[in-house]
This record gives structure tokens, sequence and C-alpha cells, in this order.
């Protein structure tokens, strides 16, 4: 819907008399009675700028920074020069978000890499699945961003703009497509692990309507609570309550010319569709047990990244647009010893699972998958004197690795290449804003026709800047 | 002096008001005219013909705010940079950009004025508004006065001290009613907008009741304020309001969240804790409408008060709340201090835990010199008996959140332990650099008093954070305040008052507001709020103005008040309050009430959660047990603070599982089932006379026709269908043993339906929403 049909609506509530109350009662009926037709989202299907290649998207989410270095873009030279001091004249351009150090020194990757699969895609030895799956995947190994602090990072990944107060990608998504799930919220959110810094900005609307904000589902325990009625309250009597709520809510987002009701009335509509469909939705008795091992799952009652990816593929399974999961903390200034082969070995095998069971289904070709974090990591040590702590890596911000899967890109590719030291790029740097742009016009929107406006002007998710790369296409 | 006048008018125009009536129209009206035109010529006489414009105040943060994107720093389009004073009289490519003395002359000014879309500056987004461009111009036609040499950090707006300003003449002398909405009022007319009308006597009655004290009026409260003729009669209500104890149970929970409160450490291992006596604290030393100096002076360093009483000491645990592990203590330091600087300074002092501040004058020696106040201290855990502090060891590790009866009456304090403290070489604890002993950084202000004082300590602290010279505990203060009764601050970064911070939306309000708290001496919460909430801004109507929202879709000129839903725990307060089943217990431990099964599983430390009995079960939700790790599902749900670091602005999410909760929640549904049954049996009859009490009670108003008409077919459908399926309605009805057996069909079918139609209004957007 564009602003101005919008403001129409909304100036017709204005203006015109109050009529809607018996309908609003009848249309959540006549949806139940007519059974036939499909009930339509309160987030309808919009119409894309031009032919999708993708209609939805998984986008897996490391919060904190993975290692570029110790994962999928290793650099013998850094070990060869391992204990040296980094080259003054990278040291005069770096950006360093903690290290102090004078002269930080260079840092080879203690792990193994191998070549893999027909495209010969190197992989460390930390990510065994990944490795396996490496033919179905496009490698960026040059995704640059402009912030070494992880929130303002996160908020120019994730929202176009290194302040609060901008819509997300996925808020961008849903308002330029709707949602096709009829019974399910169109944007929803994964978590396992640690909250992502900037917290509910990550999936928020900004000053897009409240209805495209993103969904969060519990972290801990059932993920939806409160999916059944109360005792004594029948399908049919919960349906007649949610009418007579919305269609009252309806006369105050008249009166009121409040936005947050607009939203309240769509939560009311879907939550009440929800309650059929959410349970089944969660219920993984009916996946197979092959499924669960290649996942990783080994008690579906127990949340975990692993439990999530397959929850985020049975929703798109089920048409949700925009499923954001988040996962970490890989934030490794020490210990990377440590920390980077246990965050690997709680993700790896059920990312690579996804994108394999995506496949299976033939549900990767209209399915985006991303996989990377806020910022990448740096090619000098971050010392630690704790005793028996070691060393781990700054923030890296010039070029960093990121993997995407299905939804018309490339399988078995890889783009862009960095120096020897990995620090920056040689050829094919992909800003933050390429990717939005290209993962937006992979989903048939044109990142500078999906605009929004606000305080008088335009907005759009990569502001003024932003490229779509062809070369990661089919 | 002209302030005066306008509230002899406004007295004037009241009666002049209820005189009319009375009268032929138009007498009234005239001589309320004359009045006013005898008030503006008055006004006009003592005013300058245009005001003399404050580069630093007023020009600066004008051209940071909008310019130096292309014109600053980083870039230098056209080779001009317009944040400091030299580059600004050097100019650009194209020479000079201001002819001080002459606007017409000055390329500043001919561009932001520019009508063809190729020469406005700037490029992009909205022009600069009417008001902006004339303070340029007079500032241009003053002479351009800019200081020769400002020191970076003078240069930031909220570094200097407050300043009295007088507001703008404005046209319009009837609607405001105190200095507040003089300042807004001049901002709107200069923005050619016009604030909205008043809401109803109702619908103030109920924003003041949740805003001040989170709780829903009664249907009586309401009527006596329709009834009444007197012209105070709100003023009235807001002391009879602020002399309430849920006063200081409501802002106490705002406190809390700055505070970090909870039940529990934190961390995986996430220990329960005892610390609901600092609650408490909060709560009564809000009730006493303590002076914010000494309410802060006492939670930063009570304890070393000389002869500390024991409610001083208990204020302390304000650092004591947070995360805890006690292999990490330095991470609880650091929590403390970037608490203060998130606090009282609205400052990240964060960032310089690592590095030298990149965007604040603030050096990370200057950072752990901060520290330092809060290393020498350590947290220890008292008893109190008799009305005394006794030393108690530290409760077992193993025990639980429901604590024997024992120890409940214990809670962490902290008390001054020598400690000595070096600089964090990279922020890492392991590697400690140089040694520092407390101090203060040099970019704020100096504590002159106390400056020879060779070992300051956190009392000091305290000190220098609410002694006069300071600039920002003040503002801040005020700022949050504003935020919670308006929905957005005048500084929209109400957690960042730094050098990347805009200039305010009202800067001399702002100012005013501070200094009314903070000069001659400090004063309590109290007075502010209520200058506050009975200005006329306040008393706005929230609809949107379709066109103003266009211009100011933020609604930051204030053009109306705003439409602000209820935080986690209120939102269930109101529906306990409406089902009759809240308890005004105040204080003591911390309860358990129900919770669905299954928060707790998954975590690495067991925790207990027995649900309390009898009035505990209903205790206000700020009584609610807070495990950090797993709090109760509904806070969360409705964005209530996760107590990691300190909250300065609850989220307002908008989703379907938050339906599905005030829908399915047995907690909730047991609410609108006793609700029900107060009136389907109460003392009226018929279905219009219940369903007009129901509204009243939920929504302190009529039924409108329009929602009647949806509620009472409603309620004859669902009488008509239960009556078919009387097992059906005794499960909503959900008879508990307690009451007597009623055995008629007719009262479980009322009953049930009355629920249905209770639970439908408890569902409304307006319930769980401050209008």
């Amino acid at each position: 819907m564009t602003p101005l049909q919008m403001l129409t609506r909304r100036q017709m509530f204005r203006s015109g008399t109050f009529t809607l109350a018996p309908l609003a009662l009848a249309s959540l009926r006549q949806q139940e009675v007519m059974g036939a037709t499909q009930p339509t989202s309160p987030l309808p299907p919009q119409v894309p700028h031009f032919r999708a290649r993708a209609k939805s998207v998984i986008y897996l989410f490391m919060i904190g920074g993975p290692s570029q270095l110790d994962l999928f873009d290793p650099k013998p030279e850094l070990l060869r020069r391992d204990g040296e001091v980094l080259p003054d004249s990278l040291l005069k351009q770096a950006k360093f978000a903690q290290i102090q150090e004078k002269q930080p020194k260079i840092m080879g990757s203690p792990w193994s890499f191998a070549r893999h699969g027909e495209s010969g895609a190197t992989v460390s030895e930390l990510l065994p699945h990944t490795a396996s799956i490496v033919d179905q995947l496009s490698f960026v190994k040059t995704v640059k961003t402009d912030d070494t602090n992880h929130m303002f990072a996160e908020l120019l990944i994730n929202t176009g703009w290194r302040q609060f107060g901008r819509p997300s990608l996925g808020s961008w998504v849903v308002y330029g497509l709707g949602g096709e799930a009829a019974n399910l919220p169109a944007f929803l959110v994964l978590r396992s692990g640690m909250r992502p810094r900037s917290k509910r900005a990550n999936y928020g609307n900004g000053f897009l309507p409240s209805k495209f904000q993103g969904t969060p589902l519990r972290s801990a325990g059932a993920p939806i609570l409160n999916l059944s009625s109360p005792p004594g309250f029948t399908r049919r009597r919960q349906r007649d309550s949610i009418a007579a709520i919305n269609a009252l809510n309806r006369y105050k987002l008249e009166s009121s010319g409040d936005d947050e009701v607009a939203a309240r009335i769509a939560s009311y509509e879907m939550a009440f569709r929800m309650q059929t469909a959410a349970p089944e939705l969660l219920n993984l008795t009916g996946e197979t047990a092959a499924t669960l091992r290649a996942y990783g799952i080994q008690d579906t009652s127990r949340p975990s990244f692993a439990r999530n990816c397959l929850l985020a593929r049975r929703m798109v399974e089920r048409g949700v647009r925009f499923v954001h999961l988040f996962h970490g903390d890989w934030d490794h200034h020490t210990n990377i010893a440590g920390g980077l082969p246990s965050q690997c070995k709680q993700t790896d095998q059920a990312s690579a699972a996804l994108v394999r069971d995506l496949a299976l289904r033939g549900l990767l070709d209209d399915t985006l998958v991303v996989w990377g974090g806020e910022l990448g990591r740096t090619a000098v040590a971050q010392k630690s004197n704790k005793e028996n702590v070691a060393v781990g890596r700054d923030h890296h911000i010039d070029a960093y690795t990121m993997w995407f899967a299905g939804g018309g890109t490339r399988a078995g590719y890889s783009i862009g290449s960095t120096d020897d030291l990995g620090y920056f790029p040689v050829e094919d740097s992909w800003h933050v804003y390429d990717l939005q742009a290209t993962v937006l016009h992979l989903l048939g929107l044109d990142h500078e026709r999906l605009t929004y406006r606000f305080q008088g002007r335009d907005f759009r998710l990569t502001d003024v800047h932003g490229n779509v790369r062809y070369e990661l296409f089919t | 002096m002209s302030w005066s006048w306008r509230l002899i008018l406004r007295r004037l125009s009241a009666k002049q008001f209820s005189f009319s009536l009375l009268q032929p129209a138009g007498t009234g009206r005239f001589l309320l005219r004359l009045l006013a035109l005898w008030a503006t010529t008055l006004h006009a006489a003592q005013m300058p013909a245009s005001e003399v414009v404050d580069y630093q105040q007023q020009i600066r943060p004008l051209l940071v705010a909008r310019c130096i994107g292309c014109h600053g720093p980083r870039k230098q389009q056209a080779g001009l940079r317009l944040d400091a004073p030299a580059a600004l009289r050097r100019g650009g490519d194209s020479g000079s950009v201001i002819v001080p003395g002459d606007s017409g002359q000055s390329l500043l000014l001919q561009r932001v004025v520019a009508v063809e879309a190729g020469k406005r500056m700037p490029p992009r987004g909205v022009p600069l508004s009417v008001v902006d461009i004339q303070l340029l111009r007079d500032w241009i036609d003053q002479g351009a006065v800019m200081p020769a040499l400002v020191a970076e950090t003078e240069r930031h707006w909220a570094f200097r001290r407050p300043r009295q300003h007088s507001p703008r003449a404005v046209e319009d002398l009837v609607w405001g009613r105190n200095p507040v909405d003089q300042f807004i009022l001049a901002r709107l007319e200069a923005e050619a907008m016009r604030p909205a009308r008043d809401a109803s006597v109702g619908v103030r009655t109920r924003r003041v009741y949740l805003d001040l004290l989170g709780l829903l009026p009664s249907w009586q409260t309401v009527k006596q304020q329709q009834a009444s003729r007197d012209p105070d009669r709100f003023e009235r209500l807001v002391d009879h309001v602020l002399a309430s104890p849920r006063y200081g149970e409501r802002w106490g929970r705002h406190w809390l969240d700055l505070a970090r409160y909870a039940d529990s450490t934190g961390y995986e291992s996430d220990r329960p804790r005892v610390i609901w006596m600092y609650r408490d604290w909060v709560i009564d030393a809000l009730n006493q409408d303590l002076r914010f100096d000494q309410f802060v002076r006492q939670q930063v360093a009570g304890d070393l008060y000389p002869a500390a009483t024991p409610s001083q000491r208990i204020a302390t645990g304000f650092f004591c709340n947070g995360m805890y592990d006690p292999g990490v203590r330095w991470e609880h330091i650091i929590d403390r201090l970037n608490t203060v600087g998130t606090v009282f300074l609205g400052l990240t002092l964060g960032c310089a835990q690592c590095h030298d501040h990149k965007t604040d004058p603030l050096s990370q020696h200057e950072f752990y010199q901060l520290y330092a106040f809060l290393n020498e201290a350590k947290m220890t855990t008292v008893r109190r008996e008799h009305g005394k502090l006794i030393a108690h060891p530290p409760p077992d590790s193993a025990t639980t959140g429901n604590k024997p009866a024992d120890e409940i009456m214990t809670t962490e304090v902290l008390q001054h332990a020598a400690q000595p403290t070096h600089v964090f070489v990279r922020g890492d604890p392991a590697q400690p650099g140089t040694r520092v002993v407390p101090g203060f950084p040099a970019f704020l202000w100096n504590l002159s008093s106390k400056a020879t004082k060779q070992n300051p300590d956190r009392l000091d602290l305290a000190d220098w954070l609410v002694a006069e010279q300071n600039p920002l505990t003040a503002r801040v203060t005020v700022n949050r305040v504003w935020q919670r009764l308006f929905g957005l601050g005048l500084v929209p970064t109400e957690n960042d008052f730094g050098m990347q911070t805009p200039p305010p939306s009202h800067p001399a309000l702002l100012d005013h507001l501070a200094i009314q708290l903070q000069r001659p001496y400090w004063r309590g919460l109290k007075s502010l709020l209520r200058t506050l909430v009975t200005s006329a801004t306040y008393r706005q109507a929230s609809a949107v103005h379709p066109q103003f929202a266009l211009r100011d879709p933020d609604n930051r000129w204030v053009s109306r008040q705003r439409r602000l839903r209820l935080e986690a725990e209120v939102i269930r307060d109101v529906w306990l309050q409406a089902g009759t089943r809240l308890s005004s217990k105040m204080g003591g431990r911390s309860v358990f009430p129900e919770q669905v099964a299954g928060v707790l599983e998954n975590r690495a430390t067991p925790a207990t959660w027995t649900p309390s009995q009898g009035e505990d079960r209903y205790r206000r939700g700020l009584y609610t047990w807070v495990w950090r790790l797993t709090p109760h599902p509904m806070l969360p749900l409705f964005d209530a603070p996760d107590g990691v670091a300190a909250c300065t602005n609850r989220d307002r999410s908008n989703v379907p599982v938050q339906a599905l909760s005030l829908l399915n929640d047995p907690a909730l549904v047991e609410c609108a089932q006793s609700l029900a049954r107060s009136v389907a049996h109460g003392d009226r009859r018929g279905d219009s006379d219940r369903l007009e009490s129901l509204m009243r009670i939920c929504l302190s108003r009529e039924a409108h026709p329009i929602e009647s008409k949806v509620l009472l077919p409603l309620l004859q459908q669902q009488r008509s269908e239960l009556r078919a399926d009387l097992s059906l309605a005794a499960q909503i009805v959900a008879q508990s043993d307690a009451e007597p057996r009623s055995q008629d069909a007719v009262w479980v079918v009322e009953t049930a339906a009355w629920t249905v139609v209770a639970r439908v209004v408890m569902n409304l957007d307006e319930f769980i929403t401050r209008e």
C-alpha cells in the first residue's frame, strides 16, 4: 500500500460515518463459513516491482561478528607472518574497536582449511557441515560496513542507518510484499543465545506503520504462550469476541487516527488465526527422526539454534515472508580458541541442514537464506593477559564474509577477494547497502522505488546508496 | 510580568465564559477581545523588536543538525564547513557566505530560502522551517556575532549550564495555563500550527490517574470532575492524586527501570537476591517527595553520611542492583559507572572503558578516575532488626527465591572499602595499567568547594552529580519526566546528551524546567509533575491531526497529546483493578503470581515459582518477583526491561502474541470473570445499564451508541447460545469452591454471557492505552 492510499483510507475514516461495525462482525464469520476461499492476511500480498526470484527470506543473523579469517577466508600469509607487527601502511588505516596496542601482532588462524565440493570453496575445519553444502552456497568475502561498534553496525546492516528510528529490512520487505501466510505473521523473529545489541530495532518498523514490525517468539520454554482459548470459549465464541473487539477498535481508529490501533486490529485478527495455525507450526512430532537428526535436535522441547532453524523451514513452508533468526555471541575479542569452536558447534550442523532440507523439499528455489553478522574480525590479535585466556580478534569492518543460498542466487560460487592479510578487498567490495539492495531485488523489489514518505521526504532502506549486485544471481 | 497578566486573563476568561452563558451572546466575547488587545499591547511594549539571537544556543545547533552532513568535519562540499566559527567566517569556494548585518547579501541565507530545488539547501529532506530561517536572518542582521575561539566542549549546548530564557510572545493569549504552555505555543505558532482542543474531562482524569498512579480512576471521581464548577477542580484532583501512596509505586517503577532492579543476579547462574528493601525505599522516598538531590545523594553514597541511618544505607542498594557474579567484580563496577552515566549525566561513559571516548571529551584515564569512586566499595548483606541494620552473612547460594521467613529481612547495601584502581589497558581487567585515584572529568564542571579535598569519595561524587554547576543532571531528569508524560523527550535521545546529540525541540523550555527543579534549591519531583500535568499542553486531546501529522509525524512540536500503550505491569494492574482483584498492600518481599507452566524450564540453575497465596496473588505488578533470566512472561511480552543495564525508555511493541495473552492468559481471564460477576449481579438492572457500568469501570466513560450496538447484540447472542449449552456456560463462569454454589441456571448463563462481554471490553485498545 502506498502512503497515499493509507492516507486516503485514514481520511475516509475521519470523514465518513461509522458503518463498519456490523460488517466487521460479519467479515470474520464469512471467512470462516466460506472455508473454500482462503482467508486473507492482515498484510495481503502485494505485487512486486518486477519478477521475483525469491518469495521468502531466512536470515541467519550471527550476532557479534564471526571471524571470517578462521571460517571462510584463509590467509596463509597470516600464518607465515604470525606474531609480526602489522605493517605501518595497514596500521594507519586500521579502525579498531578495542585494540589500543601501538603495534598489534598478526595472528594466523589456528584452524586448518580445505577445499570442498566441486566448487572447491575453502572452509575451515570448524564448519564441517557447512563445508558439505558449499556447492549450494555463494560466498561474498568482501562485505563492508561503516561502524566498529556492534550496536551501530547492527543498525546499519539491519536498518540501513546507524541510528535508531529506521525500519528494519524485514519490515521493508513485508511493507513491499505483504504476507503469503494468512494464518501466521508475515515477519517472525527467532532467537537463541544473546539478544542483539540494538534489540527490537533490528526487527522494528521504524517510521513504517506499526503492523509491519517483526513478531518475536520466546527464546525460552514454549515459543508462543496462550494459544488455547479459555475454557468454554469455543472457536465460534472466540471469533465472535474478536469480531466485537475489532469492530470497536475500528471505531477507535476512526476517532483517534492512531496507527497503533490499526496494528492492534491486525494483531487480533492474526492472533485468532494463529490459535490454530501456530500449534500446527510448532508441533514437531510430525518431523521424522531423520530430519531431527539432520538438524541435530535431540529434544524438540528444548529451545536451540537447531530447533529455530527447523521452525524457520516450517515457517517459510507455510508462507511466512521473512524469518529473522538471531544467534550469538560471536564476539571473540579474547579466547577465540575456546569461543569460536563452541559457536560453530551450536550452529554449523543446523545451518547446513536447513539449506539441504529446503532443497530437498523444493523450497530452496523460492527461499533466500542469508548467513552472517554485523561485522568481521581483525587479522591481528587482541591480547589478553588473563591466565589461561587466549587471544582473540578485534572488530574488522572493511571486508568480511557472508554466505547466501537459494532464492535465485548462484550456487557454488564465490564473490570478492581480500588482500594477503585479509585486510582490504582487492576486488568487488560489497557494502551492506549493496547487500540490502540485492536482497530486495531478489524478492522483486527495486530498492530505489520501495519508498515511504516521512517528514516530507521519501525514505528508502538504502538511503542514497546501494547497488544491486547481479553477479550473485543465477 | 507578562506572564502574570496572562494568568489574570485566564481567570477572567473562565469567569467571563460562565457569565456569558447568562448574558445575550456576544457581550462576554467582546470584553474578552478587549482584554486580549490590552494585554497584547502591554506585552509588545515590553519586548524588543526581535530577540538577540545566541550563536551557541540557537545557531550552531541548527547548522549542526541540518548542514554538517555535507559541510562538517568529515565532508566539506564546496569547501564549506559550517560547524566552527572560524570556518564559517572564512566561507567556501565561492567566498564568504555571511555578510554580517546584511542577511539579504549573505549567501547562506540566499541558499536556504532559494525556491529552485537545485539551489535550495539542504538539498534533501524538509527545507528549514520559517522559524529557523528567521533565526538565521535575525542573527546575521544583528551582526552574526560568534565567539572567536570556543573550546570544543563549550560549544555543546548540553555541557553549558541551563539559562533562564523568557518565552517568546504568543498570539493566542487564552490557551496557555502556565509557562510550559507559552514555550510550546510560541513554537507551534511559529510553525503555523495550533494546539489541539482539550481532552474531555473523563479522558483527562483517566490520563492523570494512569500517568501518576498507574491505576484507573473510579467512576465517582470522573463524575465529580465532570460535575464540579470549581475552575481549579483539575488542579485539586492532581494534588489529591499526588498525595496517594500509589504515586510512589508508579514512579518508583520508572526509577527501578533506571536502577536495573530485579530479584536475581543474572548471568547463567541467575541466583536469587534479596533487595526488595531498596525497592520499598524508592517508593517511600518518592511518596515523601524527597528533594531530588537527597534522593540522588542517598542512593549514591547514603552509607557515607555521618551516622548514616538504616534507610540511607538501604538506598545504596541502587548500586547493588544489576547483574552480579563475584568472579567478575570489575564488570559490576563498570555497570555501576555506566548506570551513573546514563541515569544522571545522560552520557555513554562506557565507551571510554577501552579507549578515549570517540565522540565525547572523556579520556580513558578519566573514566577510571570515575571508576575509582565506585571501586572503593564493597557489597554486603545486612539484616534489619529493631530499626537497625546489622551485619549478616550472605544468603546461602543454594537457597531459592522463596526464602525462609528469617531471611527476608535482609538486604544488600554498599559500604566503603579501600581498593586501589588501575586503568584497564584496552578495557581488559587482566591488564592493569597506571594507578588512578578518584577524580572528576575535566570537561564538565569543577567541584570548587571540594576541590581541595585530598581523597574525594563517593559522597563527593554524589555532590558533584547534584552540584549547581552541573549542566546535565537536572536537564536529563526533567527530560525523562517529560518523555513519560508526552511519549517523546524534548531531547529524543533521552539516554545521550553527548556531543552528537541534536538540540532539544524546545531548548528554552528544557532549561526552564531544569532550573525550576534545581534552583534556588532542588525540589522533589512532585512539583515538576504538578506543573506539567496541569499545563494546557498536557490536557490536549490525543487524536491525530491529519495535516499536522504530515508535517510533524513525531509530534515534536506537541500539537496534541499522544496515545501511549500502558507498560507491562500497569496492564496487569488495570486488569486486576477492573476485575476487583487488585490488592492495595504495599511493599515487602516480592511475590509470585500465577504464571503458565514451562517458564522456568531449561535454566542452568533451577529456580522455583511457588504461586503466592491470598492477596499476594493480586499485588501490583512491580511487586512480582523478577528472575532476570526467566521473567514472568507478561513482562518481556509487553517490553518490560531485562535489567541488564539502565533502561531509560521502554519499547511499545504491538504484535499478535500480545493479543493472545490478553485474550487467553488464565490469570487475566479470571479478572474478566470477576468483573462480570460484579456487573451482572450488581445494583444496576437491565442490560443497557449494566453495560454502562462495565464501560465506566473499564474506560471511565459512557458507552457510545455504536458500542452498545455491537455489545448488546453480542450479549444477547451469547445468552441464547449459552442457555443452549449450560456446560460451556459453567466452564466460562469457573465457579470457585469458595463461592456459594448456585444451582440457578439463569445465574450461570448471565454470569457467563457477561464474562464474554467484559473480556471484550478489557481487550479493547483503549483499555490498555493512556489516551
